[in-house]
């Protein structure tokens, strides 16, 4: 079995770590998907305000592939659907009022092992759950009509105060075994799962790694696995989505419910809950008291989105992070000696030793500046690649470079801790995000 | 501080847009962003940030040559005292030397200042805080006899053609202080090429540096004539320890490791420029010896040992404190290794083999800026390769 030890990169010591048992808490009253924030997606909408959904009815589609429909994650009625600038579909919002869900065939674990591509192909089409798999290089949501190298899956969460994986897959292991033997069909390759510690699984190739943060991104893992190449299709899946497709297969309807990790300086109750995709995040934080201003995040603090009360969870997130968000001005802060308490640093600038959880806040802790390369993106980025000349071949728009540099092998995501450790405050993963955009447009 | 905090506050309008000083707003913001802490927040992801920033970078370079500025203080005073054949206690050698390099360091930031803040306004850029380094770095490479005007011009040079033609702090190819201080040498040979010593004696006051003494001599060995010196202790202890004539902040290896050390474990210099720099200086220093010995050379530079071109001349400062600049040394860490190696080993040639300078260090770094773009690309062109053959596969 292969073994992957991840030397570079960072934990960091936020405060605020969720507490790991699961609480229920009260319902969403709305759920919302927003179909502007998939990339490379041209939503058609499905339904209009005030049609009944069951959980699992489609509700808008992609122009660019049709056959792509997204569930609602909801029964009840489609409140609004709220536009935005040039017709831009900001949001289809869901009032729940109910459990009923669309069912269809369901599939024992024998009858799936012998199924073919079409067959689990076509069925999670119709079940509209084939947003859930994504693909590398862009990661956006895949094409049913492509024929993905391999498909990897992340076993493992190393963001910030995310959702620890292996209770979640211990407890739902069947649904977990079914949603990979689903997926190996869809592939000539392997699926690849890689966890912290050896799994017994069916259908999938598994490897361990160890290491920081992003140890467990996924494109980090194939990145030392099996490195994409120009014009090759790798599909991820998240764990929890491939336990939301394995329970589509074992009970023949979606079910919308996962595991979301609420955590932060920000946090008065820091804790895991279950919660359905698209719920609202005032429902999410609803066990948290807020008395100081304080930024929301949904998803983790390094790539997430700033979000208010009244916002919903995004599709892929599984996690809300709550950061203070009052900066002050020290008298002189370029010359304090720091602290524990008042610093936090990747490099040794400060008197801050030791492994005590820090209380972040949205500070950016400096101005943006020119690049001055002390080694800080290097030191927590664990790729063959050298982020400084592609950042500058994407600045000069240079595609043969960057393809050179191998930025088909890149995500955003992998860049976050760059952003975090940068001196200059330059936030590396735009940089990159633009970059695959303009592969993808010049592709 | 509060009542600071209001004035600022009380005169922030008069830089915005709109205000009647309105051009001016990039010294206001550098004023009131060095007195107090920027609460710029995160826009997006990553939402968290870590706390160091440009400006904390560049004043832990400016602590880091603080003890340089002690030393070369307090050894000022002792070489003034030594040709007038005096001892005097260190405080009052501490008040002699401080009273020579104060208007260096007052001119150098002046002209410093002025440059930057010009530029800043001009081209609409925040003041950007290198300029603190540069011109904390200038007076420390300047001979303590230079006439301050000198100092005015040469370190225009350094920020304006070194620095800022090129766009300011980043992007910039040579070492800003470094030109200044090449600038001076080409320009004033006869005053600071480095083979009579600097010291603010009296009038006709001279002798010849370290490294100027194997240098004029043919056919000896350097070592026991480095030691017949009376005028100075040329002694290697003596040397390593800073007590010889020399510009304002290079004479004392041992502070300039202590500066170095600093740099290395906050994380900002380069260990592997400073090691392969001084790796390269060890071997290119022993194939110097050999080659003495089976050629038969009358050279005498040759036959300096490894450990000896370490001390002399202003070999641990330029490494110490020019070579670790991140900006225009080699990017890559594979690359940092030869752009060490390459700087060790020029600075024992040039003073070695070139004829005109006995010191070698200011130039081989010079040279070595220019090449650190060729070294990283032929790093990348590796990596590129590697990745080229997988995809082929």
């Amino acid at each position: 079995m292969n073994h992957i030890v991840i030397y570079k990169g960072h934990n960091i010591r936020i405060n605020g770590i969720p507490a790991k048992d699961v609480i229920s808490i009260p319902g969403s009253g709305t759920v919302a998907i927003s179909p502007r924030t998939f990339r490379g997606v041209k939503p058609k909408l499905l339904v209009d305000e005030g049609d009944n959904v069951q959980i699992g009815s489609p509700l808008f589609f992609d122009k660019t592939k049709p056959e792509v429909k997204w569930a609602s994650p909801a029964n009840g009625t489609v409140k609004t659907i709220q536009f935005g600038a040039r017709r831009v579909i900001e949001k289809i919002e869901i009032t729940v009022e109910g459990t009923n869900a669309i069912s269809g065939q369901t599939f024992s674990p024998e009858q799936l092992e012998s199924a073919d591509r079409t067959t689990i192909l076509t069925r999670i089409l119709e079940a509209n759950l084939f947003p859930l798999i994504r693909q590398r290089p862009f990661n956006k949501v895949a094409n049913p009509k492509d024929s993905p190298r391999d498909i990897f899956i992340s076993a493992v969460n190393t963001a910030p105060l995310s959702v620890e994986l292996d209770p979640v897959i211990e407890s739902e292991k069947e649904a977990f075994q079914s949603g990979i033997t689903a997926l190996s069909k869809l592939t000539d390759g392997s699926v690849v799962v890689t966890s912290r510690k050896a799994m017994e699984l069916q259908n999938a190739e598994v490897q361990t790694i160890s290491g920081p943060h992003p140890a467990g991104n996924v494109g980090i893992q194939i990145h030392h696995s099996k490195p994409i190449k120009p014009s090759e299709i790798v599909w991820t899946v998240n764990t929890q989505h491939v336990i939301t497709l394995g329970k589509l297969f074992l009970n023949g309807s979606y079910s919308p419910d996962i595991f979301v990790s609420i955590g932060g300086p920000g946090a008065s109750n820091p804790q895991t809950v279950s919660a359905k995709v698209g719920a609202s995040i005032g429902s999410i934080i609803s066990n948290q008291e807020m008395e100081n201003p304080i930024r929301l995040v949904s998803g983790d603090v390094l790539t997430g989105k700033t979000v208010e009360k009244d916002n919903f969870l995004g599709f892929y997130d599984s996690a809300v992070a709550l950061i203070p968000d009052t900066v002050g001005r020290p008298f002189m802060g370029m010359l304090a000696l720091g602290s524990n308490d008042s610093k936090y640093s990747l490099t040794s600038t400060f008197m801050s030793f030791g492994e005590k959880l820090f209380n972040f806040n949205t500070a950016q802790n400096g101005e943006e500046r020119a690049i001055v390369p002390i080694g800080a993106w290097e030191k927590v980025l664990p790729m063959d690649i050298y982020p400084n000349e592609l950042f500058r071949a994407i600045l000069a728009q240079d595609i043969d470079e960057m393809e050179q540099l191998g930025i088909w092998e890149c995500d955003d995501e992998d860049f976050a801790l760059c952003s975090f450790a940068c001196p200059s405050k330059i936030d590396v993963g735009a940089v990159i995000r633009d970059g695959l955009e303009l592969m993808e447009l010049e592709g | 501080m509060k009542w600071l905090r209001n004035i600022l506050d009380k005169v922030e309008p008069v830089f915005k847009e709109g205000g009647k000083l309105e051009s001016l707003y990039p010294i206001y913001e550098a004023t009131d962003t060095i007195l107090f802490s920027t609460d710029k927040r995160t826009e997006s992801g990553p939402h968290i940030r870590d706390s160091i920033d440009i400006k904390r970078v560049m004043i832990l370079v400016v602590v880091a040559l603080i003890p340089c500025y002690i030393f070369g203080a307090l050894n000022i005073g002792f070489q003034i005292a030594n040709a007038l054949g005096e001892t005097l206690s260190w405080k009052e050698n501490l008040m002699n030397g401080g009273m020579k390099i104060m208007p260096i360091i007052a001119v150098t930031f002046a002209a410093g200042s002025f440059w930057e803040l010009l530029f800043s306004i001009v081209r609409k850029h925040p003041v950007s805080e290198g300029f603190l380094v540069t011109c904390a770095l200038i007076p420390l490479v300047m001979p303590v006899t230079v006439p301050l005007w000198q100092v005015a011009i040469s370190t225009s040079f350094g920020i304006v053609i070194g620095k800022e033609i090129f766009g300011g702090v980043g992007m910039n190819i040579f070492n800003p202080a470094l030109v200044a201080r090449a600038f001076l040498f080409f320009t004033y040979p006869a005053r600071i090429s480095g083979d009579k010593v600097w010291v603010a004696g009296p009038d006709g006051y001279s002798g010849a540096t370290a490294l100027a003494v194997p240098a004029a001599e043919v056919g000896k060995d350097a070592v026991s004539l480095l030691n017949s010196v009376t005028q100075f202790d040329y002694s290697w202890m003596n040397m390593f320890m800073g007590w010889v004539p020399g510009s304002i902040g290079e004479t004392s290896t041992l502070w300039c490791a202590v500066g170095a050390l600093f740099l290395v474990i906050t994380g900002l210099g380069s260990w592997r420029v400073i090691v392969g720099a001084i790796l390269g200086l060890t071997g290119m220093a022993f194939l110097t010896n050999f080659m003495a010995e089976i050629t038969g050379s009358t050279n005498t530079m040759l036959t300096l040992p490894a450990h000896y071109h370490l001390v002399m001349g202003g070999f641990a400062f330029g490494v110490a404190f020019m070579a670790t600049e991140p900006v225009t040394g080699a990017h890559t860490d594979k690359g940092r290794w030869v752009y060490g190696i390459f700087i060790g080993a020029l600075t024992v040639i040039i003073r070695s083999i070139n004829p005109a300078y006995p010191e070698g260090t200011m130039l081989a770094i010079l040279l070595m800026n220019a090449f650190s773009p060729l070294i990283d690309y032929f790093v990348i062109q590796g990596n590129i390769k590697r990745r080229m053959i997988r995809y082929a596969q």
